[in-house]
């Protein structure tokens, strides 16, 4: 009897102890190291934080090799700006077209996570309520995403996040119609509110001065006009002419340039100085020293293994006989010219108030009301550059109509020598044709936007221009050809297998197969004019 | 002052136990074993249907109170127990023979349950400490590998008090495969703070072994081991227990005159298994490699009386790894005090043991501060890699002391010493496990226990990288590295015992109670970063930073609680047919209510055929077995709905932490398992086997599934999905040819064959949202190796990058391009294999002849595949591998057909490479090798000489493979989690070892 008291009392202590089992157990799941919801909601910086992961991954800071692999190798020396030194994967990478895809992956990657997520949360907290806040993010998500859509075609923009159409792609054409749509957005609802500081806290390029944010949005509009003045020319016509005669105009002067000041260090700092992974390009080398141009030095400094010249390598080197290995590839090309360290500053260059004075200047060539004269724009944008760095002599450039690139020559392996592959002068001359005057207009520009590589390869392959080295060793299998050189990037794994059927709906948007070789939309192939 | 101690106890006892009844007088004897007549210390006498006992003493003495009518019953492990009534004498001596049958055995199951072996209704494998400790390892896991069926050990490539991965019938979980570790009854807590996952290596210090808490534990503490090998068996145990549980017993204080026990055992390692260099390069890799050492030590002093009973361990390692530098220094205790308090009612069990490690310069795999890189790699005319012992030189611009190398230095390679000595690791791991057991006995039927243990891990780890290490890895003034991470456990239970008759033929065993467990983690991690860096240069402290955001300080805590009921009952029918019933309930906090509540039952039947039906004089044992379980998992700390974290000095983080698929709530996993087996046994004991077979199931897994970065900006997002299942068979026989008064010999063979499909890695009722082709295990990163999970293949699917072949095999080299093999291609590869072995075979034979001993253990594991991407290395970046210097030519064909012929070096200098062709570099991992020897000799000594017990051993451990097609050891692995399994990259070339161990008892 004992021994049965004893036993129902254990097990009703059981009972009771199981009974609180669940209670609130929850309480103790989280860890208190990282930022709820509310404690973001303080001084509003669960809007506010999230502005700077964007500025930052437009041209992605940190880390560095994310940079590398986000644009470095790949449009920074598509664009002919630089190339690297070794040759990476035996010689076999996207700097001789076999395109690595475990690379490119980033392309895509870096701006979908760190960018658009962060937009749409944004404009979901202050679409109604805050107008100007979402009208910088929309701003900032367009100047994010043409270059997205500039490297592989369609991309995933209107139906972002919409669980109804997830991953959807919108056509190249349906995504510059959204950019223009956006912007509209944002100057409409920053010119209501001009004087607002409310962005203040949160701006790492104008301080929270709307006004310059209109007129970015303007400078980019007119950028995009100008990249489907070939396939659209009625469409780019009205866009450009807008933005031209928006209230508050396009970027005018050198502070109006958008730039990024983060606390980082600018990731070319790291991959020049540390690794040693970029080095000049010889189209650069050619076109700078032909025209006898004072940014070089600004832009690059003295070959260490040659000292007094400014030295670039040939892009698209295999791994070339008589090295053993990369490496040692390497150690006979790192010695050629780096980067000076005006390039490396922590503020990263976007869009330069120089190269808008180009854009007018071909919108003055179509004939665009509201652009001005063509060589006063051309003329401009040469000095605001010289200015920009600080290099003299802008005058005298500006008059010389004898100089032309140099003819280039590789001191370590003769076979990479390549002649100048134009004529062309600095001086503008009104009685030339428009092809010659773009030719002008656009190697200046090209030259003016360095280190920005992305714009300068979408630019090349929309013009042609400028004349830059094709690469020495194609491994594309053929997929590209060597003279048109690479189109675009094709679609990333990542994408193709987790998102598979609406990336074929996409490949089907294009002009060709998922390759390197197919244009894009843009990218008419047609003469200029 | 013994004396004095036994009276105090005497008298209060007497004070104590007013109840006794009868007369009770003294009864003393001595214990033999009937084979050898010698006598038999540690036998335990018991009064039949009381807890009221003792044990014999050294010289097999014992004394107890007992009455006359009283049954006294002696029993001992590994033989016949044996009931004596209590008579007029006062003197009762007995002989016990031995128990070849180990019938009536106890064996020690889930929660510290006792059963006897032959009501076991699943599978389960015993090891005892003579068996386990043949050829002792730093980490005692590492000696199971060939001794249980279906139990596949694979060491990490970390060198000494590296980790070991155990996996119990396959791979089922996308989690954690390991088993639960049990000591004592309490599950032990077993955090690796980090398991590699890259192929790269970490730049954040390499890929490194995060270690486990098994090489914190005195090898020589553990009793016996017992292997739950299913869910049938782990049940009790709930979620933790999901992949199997291991049971370790350990030694406990004996009554008896106090007895020392000391054992010291050294080895010497030599680098035996890597691929083959040439002759330049091989001068080079034996220069760098040392003979390593490995120094055991253990003491033991166990003893007491019948009331309260001491025991008390040191041990002590010191080892040497191959790679200079590479040391190991480990010392443990362990103190347990047993007592019978009020007149053996209550027994009350306390322990603390606690153990410090520290290991400098751990050998890490993968590219990054791998002083393999370099080692392979050399490759000069003029000079050899010793040269470079003179690791640094002054750089006059800097004044400071600068790496120095044949070449300039990568991102993966630097000089070896510089990294050994400029680049130093050092890991400082601790454990205390602190436990408390009280159990008081009601009545004869019916009894109590309350359990509490903490359980605490610290692991530190620091890395000091010196100014002019490779600027990938570190800026111009160094960098320093400290992570700190502590873990604790508390764990709680009270649970109700009943063994009670319920008829003449009925009996039921049943436990029911309750447990409550929480756990807590905390991390500190501070880096000066790739970008940071350090103000002034080699200092290396946290107030040296510079202050900018690209210094790393980060902290996380953790805290996870659970709280369960469970209830077993096995019921014996005449002890012939046995059926057993489990449940168990938990509660958790890792998931919101009201999903929080999981429910596991398990049942299981068992028939003792030779005792239902007459088998004839030849069989001596036989039963069939049949059980079915269903076990859950819950999820770690803070899954389901993470916070965004912030980065130091810069802002918050820009994407969300993995959260579950927007619109889903997530369940826990589910695991079904079944399992049928027979044991038969002949020849009175002289021939028996074991055979069962089993298949496992687990569904509703927590994938964090890869989805577009379009629809979740992270890229992956939580769902539930997978469907695995494992089904295997499992094999065991021994059998003793030989048995007579000199020479015996036992064998023993293990077989196992283990098959895994994936049925499906889709989620529930989102189709077409994401549909993922695959779940990633190891991820490709910017290397051509990736593991993944794929719907119809299995876990442990390996794939590279595969070269295009025509119809006759050759190879497509188009100029300077080779072509890639892009059909059925998975994130970009090809599948080559899979890591895990088709069936593996345990063999070990013991012979003993007079005072002689030899062990012998061959272990094979059959089938699957191995990539090494070593070799891959070696022949992209250098020209150091042995067939590259050799004339050999490959035949290659163009895109047009033309073939030509390319020379060794050229084909493979064009193929290697970590981002290569490594679909070039895959082997099979089938491998047979002499695991353990083992020879003994245990010397005659003179009844009066100082110590009671002398023996040694010459004890070798992985001496040879009698096959092996793989450059590197197959069984050596660079992970010990899920991810880089089947594949080498780099990893420490696993050792031969041989040595002594001396045995002293005293």
């Amino acid at each position: 009897m004992k021994n049965k008291i004893i036993l129902y009392t254990c097990l009703l202590a059981i009972t009771l102890i199981s009974s609180s089992c669940s209670d609130n157990l929850e309480q103790y799941n989280v860890n208190d190291r990282n930022i709820t919801q509310e404690q973001l909601e303080v001084d509003f910086q669960h809007v506010g934080s999230k502005y700077k992961p964007i500025f930052e991954s437009i041209y992605q800071y940190a880390p560095a090799w994310s940079y590398q692999l986000q644009q470095n190798l790949n449009a920074d020396v598509y664009s002919g700006y630089m190339t690297n030194p070794r040759p990476f994967v035996a010689g076999a990478n996207n700097t001789t077209y076999a395109l690595v895809s475990g690379w490119n992956g980033f392309i895509w990657s870096v701006p979908y996570s760190n960018v658009m997520n962060n937009v749409q949360s944004i404009t979901e907290l202050t679409g109604d309520d805050f107008p100007t806040l979402n009208a910088v993010a929309l701003i900032l998500k367009v100047s994010a995403m043409h270059r997205v859509a500039d490297v592989f075609g369609p991309i995933v923009y209107s139906n972002f996040g919409d669980l109804e159409n997830a991953g959807v792609y919108d056509s190249q054409q349906e995504a510059y119609n959204a950019f223009f749509a956006d912007l509209d957005t944002a100057v409409a609802a920053l010119s209501a509110n001009l004087d607002s500081q409310r962005f203040g806290a949160f701006d790492l390029s104008y301080g929270g001065d709307y006004t310059k944010w209109v007129r970015l949005a303007n400078s980019l509009r007119l950028r995009l006009a100008i990249r489907i003045s070939k396939v659209d020319p009625a469409k780019a016509k009205s866009e450009g002419e807008k933005a031209l005669s928006q209230a508050q105009g396009v970027m005018m002067a050198n502070d109006d340039s958008f730039f990024v000041n983060s606390a980082l260090d600018h990731p070319l700092a790291v991959i020049d100085n540390s690794w040693g992974d970029i080095r000049m390009n010889a189209s650069m080398e050619s076109i700078l020293s032909g025209y006898s141009d004072s940014r070089i030095g600004s832009y690059f400094t003295e070959s260490t293994d040659f000292p007094g010249e400014f030295k670039g390598v040939r892009n698209g080197l295999p791994l070339q006989a008589g090295y053993a290995d990369e490496l040692a590839q390497k150690a006979a090309y790192v010695g050629f010219s780096g980067f000076n360290a005006n390039i490396k500053t922590p503020k990263v260059q976007l869009m330069t108030a120089s190269e808008v004075y180009f854009l007018k200047a071909e919108a003055a060539l179509r004939g665009w009301s509201g652009a001005g004269d063509a060589q006063s724009n051309y003329e401009s944008g040469i000095m605001m550059s010289f200015d920009q760095h600080g290099a003299s002599g802008a005058a005298n450039y500006i008059a010389d109509n004898t100089s032309t690139p140099a003819n280039y020559v590789d001191p370590v392996n003769n076979e990479n020598n390549a002649l100048a592959l134009t004529s062309n002068t600095v001086a503008w001359d009104n009685g030339a044709d428009n092809e010659t005057k773009l030719e002008k207009i656009i190697t200046q520009k090209w030259i003016a936007m360095f280190p920005e590589g992305q714009e300068a390869w979408s630019e090349f392959r929309r013009t042609g221009y400028p004349k830059i080295f094709p690469v020495v060793s194609n491994q594309s299998g053929g997929a590209i050809d060597t003279d048109i050189q690479i189109r675009r990037i094709p679609f990333v794994d990542s994408e193709k297998s987790t998102n598979a059927d609406n990336v074929q709906t996409a490949t089907s948007f294009l002009k060709g197969p998922d390759n390197g070789g197919t244009r894009l939309w843009w990218d008419t192939g047609a003469p200029n004019f | 002052m013994k004396k004095i101690y036994t009276v105090l106890i005497a008298v209060f006892s007497f004070v104590l136990t007013m109840n006794a009844q009868a007369q009770e007088k003294s009864i003393t004897g001595t214990v033999t074993s009937k084979s050898d007549g010698a006598t038999l210390p540690g036998v335990s006498v018991v009064i039949k249907g009381t807890t009221k006992g003792t044990e014999t003493d050294f010289d097999g003495k014992y004394t107890i109170k007992a009455s006359e009518g009283d049954v006294l019953s002696f029993s001992f492990l590994g033989m016949k127990t044996k009931e004596v009534t209590v008579g007029e004498s006062n003197t009762l001596n007995v002989t016990l023979e031995d128990d070849s049958d180990q019938l009536d055995e106890i064996v020690v199951t889930a929660l510290g349950v006792k059963k006897t072996r032959k009501s076991l209704t699943y599978a389960a494998q015993d090891i005892n400490a003579a068996e386990l400790n043949t050829v002792k390892q730093t980490n005692p896991m590492n000696s199971l590998s060939g001794k249980v069926a279906g139990l596949n050990i694979t060491r990490s490539s970390s060198g000494a008090g590296g980790s070991v991965k155990v996996v119990l019938r396959g791979n089922s979980s996308i989690g954690n495969n390991q088993p639960l570790y049990v000591i004592d009854g309490i599950p032990l807590q077993n955090p690796s703070a980090s398991q590699p996952g890259d192929t790269f290596g970490d730049v954040n210090g390499g890929n490194k072994d995060g270690g486990d808490a098994l090489s914190l534990i005195n090898p020589d503490d553990i009793e016996s081991l017992s292997v739950l090998k299913g869910a049938s068996a782990s049940a009790l145990y709930g979620s933790a227990g999901l992949n199997g549980v291991i049971l370790i017993t350990t030694k406990s204080g004996k009554n008896g005159k106090f007895k020392v026990n000391a054992n010291s055992n050294l080895t010497v390692d030599t680098a035996a298994y890597y691929m083959d260099f040439n002759g330049d390069a091989e001068k080079n890799v034996d220069s760098f490699f040392q003979s390593g050492f490995s120094n055991i030590n253990s003491i033991t002093v166990s003893g007491g009386n019948e009331k309260a009973q001491t025991y008390f361990s040191y041990g002590n390692t010191s080892s040497e790894g191959i790679i200079p530098t590479n040391k190991l220094n480990q010392h443990t205790f362990n103190v347990r005090e047993t007592a019978q308090l009020f007149n053996d009612k209550l027994k009350l069990n306390a322990s603390i043991m606690g153990s410090t490690q520290s290991i400098k310069n751990r050998p890490v795999s993968g590219l990054y501060f791998n002083p393999l890189v370099g080692v392979y790699g050399f490759e000069s005319d003029t000079e050899s890699l010793s040269d470079y012992e003179n690791f640094e030189e002054l750089d006059t611009n800097r004044n400071v002391m600068a790496q120095r190398w044949f070449r300039a230095t990568s991102d993966i390679e630097q000089n070896p010493y510089w990294i050994l000595n400029r680049n130093k690791s050092s890991d400082t791991n601790s454990k205390l496990v602190a436990s408390l057991n009280l159990n008081y006995q009601v009545n004869e039927w019916l009894a109590l226990q309350a359990r509490g243990t903490y359980d605490r891990s610290q692991l530190d780890y620091e890395r000091k990288i010196y100014a002019t290490t490779e600027a990938t890895l570190a800026p111009a003034n160094g960098r320093y590295m400290f992570n700190q991470y502590d873990y604790t456990q508390y764990y709680a239970d009270f649970i109700a015992t009943v063994n009670k008759n319920l008829s003449e033929k009925v009996n039921l065993n049943a436990v029911v109670g309750t447990s409550t467990t929480r756990n807590t983690a905390e991390t500190f991690i501070a880096d000066s970063g790739t970008n940071g860096g350090l103000q002034f240069a080699n200092v290396f402290a946290f107030q040296n930073f510079n202050a900018n955001p690209q210094v790393n300080f980060s902290q996380q805590s953790f805290e996870s609680r659970s709280n369960s009921i469970f209830m077993s009952a096995t019921f014996g029918f005449s002890e012939k047919v046995f059926v057993d019933v489990t449940a168990r309930n938990d509660w958790t906090s890792t998931i919101p209510q009201p999903n929080n509540s999981f429910f596991y039952p398990s049942i299981g039947a068992t028939g003792v055929l030779s005792e239902l039906f007459d088998l004839g004089e030849k069989v001596s044992f036989a039963k069939v077995r049949a059980s079915y379980a269903e076990v859950g998992s819950g999820f770690g700390p803070d899954q389901i709905s993470p916070n965004r974290g912030i980065l130091f000095g810069g802002g918050v983080s820009p994407v969300d932490p993995i959260r579950p698929f927007p619109g889903t709530t997530p369940k826990p996993e589910r695991q079904r398992s079944f399992e049928i087996g027979t044991e038969w046994k002949f020849n009175n004991n002289r021939l028996g086997f074991d055979i069962g077979y089993y298949r496992t199931s687990t569904v509703n897994q927590y994938f964090a599934v890869p989805v577009s970065t379009t629809v979740v900006s992270s890229g992956v997002a939580g769902l539930n999905a997978g469907d695995i299942v494992n089904s295997g068979i499992e094999f065991t026989a021994f059998a003793i040819p030989f048995q007579n008064e000199d020479f015996e010999w036992r064998t023993n063979v293990n077989f196992a064959t283990n098959k895994n499909e994936i049925l499906s890695i889709s989620g529930e009722d989102l189709d077409g949202l994401i549909s993922p082709e695959f779940f990633t295990i190891s991820p490709k990163g910017v290397n051509t190796f990736g593991s993944y999970l794929v719907e119809g293949g299995s876990f442990g699917d390996i794939y590279a990058q595969v070269v295009k072949r025509d119809e006759n095999g050759t190879p497509i080299v188009d100029g300077d391009a080779v072509i890639m093999d892009e059909e059925n291609l998975v994130d970009g590869l090809t599948k080559v294999g899979n890591a895990n072995p088709d069936f593996t075979l345990g063999w070990s034979n013991s012979f003993k002849y007079k005072n002689f001993s030899l062990n012998l253990m061959i272990d094979g594991k059959f089938g699957g595949e191995t990539v090494s991407m070593t070799e891959a290395i070696v022949e992209g970046f250098s020209n150091n591998s042995a067939r590259e210097t050799s004339n050999s030519n490959v035949t290659v064909v163009d895109l047009a057909g033309n073939e030509s012929t390319l020379t060794a070096q050229e084909y493979y200098g064009k193929v290697g490479g970590r981002n290569g062709f490594t679909g070039e570099y895959v082997y099979s991992a089938t491998n047979v090798r002499l695991a353990e020897l083992a020879l003994g000799y245990t010397f005659n000594l003179n009844n009066d000489s100082f110590f009671k017990n002398v023996r040694a051993s010459l004890v070798g451990n992985n001496l040879f493979f009698f096959y092996k097609d793989a450059p590197h050891d197959p069984n050596v692995s660079l992970s010990t989690g899920n991810a880089l399994q089947g594949v080498d990259v780099l990893g420490l070339p696993s050792t031969r070892s041989l040595g002594l161990n001396i045995n002293l008892t005293f």
